[in-house]
């Protein structure tokens, strides 16, 4: 776990996920369904495509909404969730998902001017 | 082949019956020159009778210059035109001739022919023509209609006349005729003096052709009869020059034209003291002019000048045009005053009604911005009239509109005042409007100036056009509009600029204040004097002064008072990711930015310090959209750019977000 934070983790939506294989990613997406069983869990990005989410501990209370999961990409698409946190939705704005997408788009249309390197000190 | 001439031909012609193409025989020429433009008068015969009652049109001069005029050479006069001068003489005007058989070729005098008198005179050596106080009306009945060739052309008599009298308005039928003997200047009796009519090539308008050149009849045998010394009545037609023509420095004149656009009465009141006006545009053949009315002349003549009418309008001052005011092209413009005549004319199918170059309104994106243009549309549909205060806080009508037109587009006129007011979309007029603003509000769109006029349902041509394409296909179109509606921003869209661009760009360097948005960071507040005691009169936030004895004095107020009100005035310290700004916010902004009431930070910076720095801590670094307002101001020979805060809000996150990402799609392109 501690390793997965000292990496940079790139945003994600579910048709790049297929290049991110083996990689710690950060995935926005809202959550569709929990798994009886409480360690998996589907999630719908902002092209309304679905990813699975896979926990190491069942999930403790009910979860819904947007979320964001921080974790590697498994060879079947699977995200290996290291951590996660919701963006709450009675406070503040609420999370425009679609608008997120787009700009995730920019992001990855030129990553000369969004770098995914950990910042060089100094 | 001996030639024939038309016998009868002169009697006939001096009585102004028409003949057709009559030959006559050319007894003498006469040059007359009292003026630069020479004359030359005609001794005509037809065999029986001669007389030298005619007058060569200018254009034909070159015929006698030429010395194509030889006596005895024989004519035929195609077109001629028969005028009758105020003491009732008769003089044929040639308008259009031929000669037929020079001098040479006839050899000599055809016939016996005897000078032609109407009252018996004997024609002097002269050629004086016969008569001289002979009122031989010619009746208006006689006078043959505006499509013969003897159509009234009395325009020909001009300018100066020595030995000569001036001729009256004769009894002409003048109302289907376009033309008219000149306006008379009140001579009274004396037959010689010269007057100087203005110059003017006179417009000939139905004749076709002939700017007959105004002559001199200096030393015209015709012999001087005392004048009658007349006023322009209001039955005589005065003599009319082209617009074209007007200038300040003829000094009578008589214009003829149609009224084109007419402006509502306008109040002012100024540092020089108060007044109204009211203008309008007249066209006549040769052009267009703008004309004015102040104060006493608005009353005489507002409710006498309609839109569409024809009027004869003289006596009115004429100055170099005022371009800031008009669009029309003449260099002047004209004044009425107390002298001035404005006559209704009758007679008006001649003068051209409202000229009008519309645009269609898929090409207004092609034109720039602050053109005047002229547009016609189907209105398609129309806003309610809504009441608007400006910034100089008078309240004014407005009413926007949208026009649709054949090219499928719309674009949204916006209509002020009365007009406004008056608007009645329904039924989708065709509505037309002359001299509106284009502007690139909200991408395309059209405001209706105080110079504008609106037609609705005009009598166009083009109106009809547009009306039987609506009424069958333009309904149904699904019309792209120029003018984007408004979406986030209410008013004028906010000019989005990074704090960067401020210096980058001079912002505010120009005359006028700019105005601008941006998103920024508080990095930095001055609390020090921040707060400062007012006037506690409501509307007065004057500084008070302190007079150490428990009262406070206002200035402008001239009054003290046992109190104050705390006021904001903050200076802060704007960043984004380029650049910095410091600004000034007033009482509004400022508690905005701190969250708290003037007020209460007044009694908090008396009380509690601790808690008063608290609250400039939160504030810092607080992200907001700022509307701003830049200005170069001199203070003391120094000229700073000063930007004041207009208005503080949260930042929409999303929408802000939006901005980003299609401006960097559009620098992806």
């Amino acid at each position: 776990m501690a390793g997965i934070l000292d990496v940079p983790k790139p945003r994600i939506n579910c048709s790049m996920l297929s290049r991110f294989i083996n990689r710690a990613v950060c995935f926005v997406g809202r959550v569709e369904k929990v798994h009886p069983s409480g360690k998996m869990f589907t999630v719908v990005d902002g092209e309304s495509k679905t990813a699975t989410v896979e926990l190491n501990e069942p999930l403790e209370e009910e979860l819904s909404g947007v979320v964001e999961v921080i974790g590697m990409v498994s060879n079947k698409g699977d995200i290996m969730a290291s951590t996660y946190n919701t963006l709450r939705e009675d406070r503040g704005v609420p999370f425009d998902l679609e608008l997120y997408n787009e700009a995730l788009k920019v992001i990855h249309d030129f990553p000369q001017h969004y770098p995914f390197q950990v910042a060089a000190s100094g | 082949m001996p030639i024939k001439l038309t016998q009868g031909a002169v009697k006939a012609l001096y009585n102004g019956t028409p003949v057709h193409n009559p030959v006559l025989q050319l007894m003498n020429i006469r040059r007359l020159t009292s003026s630069d433009s020479p004359r030359y008068r005609l001794a005509m015969s037809d065999g029986q009778h001669f007389l030298s009652a005619f007058l060569l049109a200018t254009q034909l001069n070159h015929l006698a210059e030429e010395d194509l005029l030889v006596p005895n050479c024989v004519c035929l006069l195609k077109r001629t035109t028969t005028n009758t001068l105020s003491d009732g003489r008769q003089v044929v005007v040639v308008v259009e001739m031929e000669v037929l058989k020079s001098a040479e070729e006839t050899g000599g005098k055809i016939g016996n022919p005897k000078p032609y008198s109407t009252d018996g005179k004997q024609a002097s050596p002269h050629m004086v023509s016969s008569n001289t106080s002979e009122p031989a009306s010619t009746s208006a009945a006689e006078l043959p209609g505006p499509s013969g060739t003897n159509s009234n052309n009395s325009r020909g008599w001009g300018k100066k006349f020595t030995g000569k009298a001036p001729m009256t308005a004769s009894p002409m039928k003048t109302s289907p005729m376009e033309e008219s003997p000149m306006k008379t200047s009140p001579m009274k009796g004396s037959p010689m003096k010269t007057f100087p009519m203005k110059e003017s090539p006179m417009k000939t308008s139905p004749m076709k052709g002939s700017p007959m050149k105004t002559s001199p009849m200096k030393g015209s045998p015709m012999k001087v009869s005392p004048m009658k010394a007349t006023t322009s009545s209001p039955s005589a037609i005065p003599k009319v020059i082209p617009i074209s023509n007007l200038n300040p420095y003829i000094s009578k004149w008589t214009i003829r034209a149609r009224v084109t656009n007419k402006s509502n009465i306008r109040n002012w009141s100024n540092s020089r003291g108060e007044g109204k006006l009211f203008s309008f545009e007249i066209v006549d053949e040769s052009g267009e002019i703008k004309i004015t009315a102040f104060n006493n002349e608005v009353d005489k003549f507002f409710s006498l000048v309609e839109q569409g009418k024809v009027y004869y309008i003289s006596k009115a001052t004429l100055k170099i045009a005022n371009k800031q005011y008009t669009t029309l092209k003449n260099d002047y413009e004209m004044t009425l005053h107390a002298h001035s005549s404005i006559v209704p004319c009758e007679d008006t199918h001649d003068i051209p009604s409202m000229q009008c170059d519309f645009v269609p309104i898929g090409d207004l994106e092609n034109r720039d911005k602050d053109a005047i243009i002229d547009i016609i549309g189907v209105c398609k549909s129309a806003e309610d009239v809504s009441r608007i205060t400006t910034k100089n806080s008078r309240e004014v009508s407005k009413r926007a509109i949208n026009l649709i037109d054949t090219t499928g587009k719309v674009v949204t006129v916006t209509l002020w005042g009365e007009e406004a007011e008056k608007f009645d979309g329904s039924g989708q007029p065709v509505v037309a409007i002359k001299g509106a603003r284009l502007s690139d509000f909200g991408g395309r769109s059209l405001s209706a100036l105080f110079s504008s006029t609106v037609m609705v349902n005009p009598d166009l041509p083009e109106a009809f056009r547009l009306r039987v394409w609506y009424d069958k296909e333009g309904y149904a179109v699904d019309s792209q509009s120029l003018t984007e509606t408004m979406s986030v921003s209410i008013g004028p869209k906010m000019n989005w600029k990074t704090l960067s661009d401020v210096k980058n760009e001079n912002m505010g360097h120009g005359e006028k204040a700019e105005y601008f948005s941006c998103v920024a960071t508080v990095v930095y507040m001055r609390k020090e004097n921040c707060l400062y005691q007012a006037c506690p009169s409501a509307d007065c936030n004057k500084k008070v002064i302190d007079q150490q004895n428990g009262f406070y004095r206002c200035e402008k107020c001239n009054r003290e008072f046992p109190s104050y009100k705390y006021r904001l005035l903050l200076s802060a310290n704007l960043a984004d990711f380029g650049d910095n700004q410091w600004v000034t916010c007033f009482q509004e902004t400022a508690e905005v930015l701190l969250g708290r009431k003037a007020e209460e930070l007044g009694q908090l910076r008396e009380t509690d310090e601790a808690e008063f720095d608290e609250v400039f801590q939160k504030a810092n670094f607080k992200t907001h959209i700022f509307k701003n307002r830049v200005k170069l101001e001199t203070y003391n020979d120094e000229s700073r750019v000063k930007v004041t805060v207009m208005e503080v809000l949260p930042v929409d996150h999303r929408e802000y977000s939006r901005r980003l990402i299609s401006n960097i799609q559009k620098l992806a392109c």
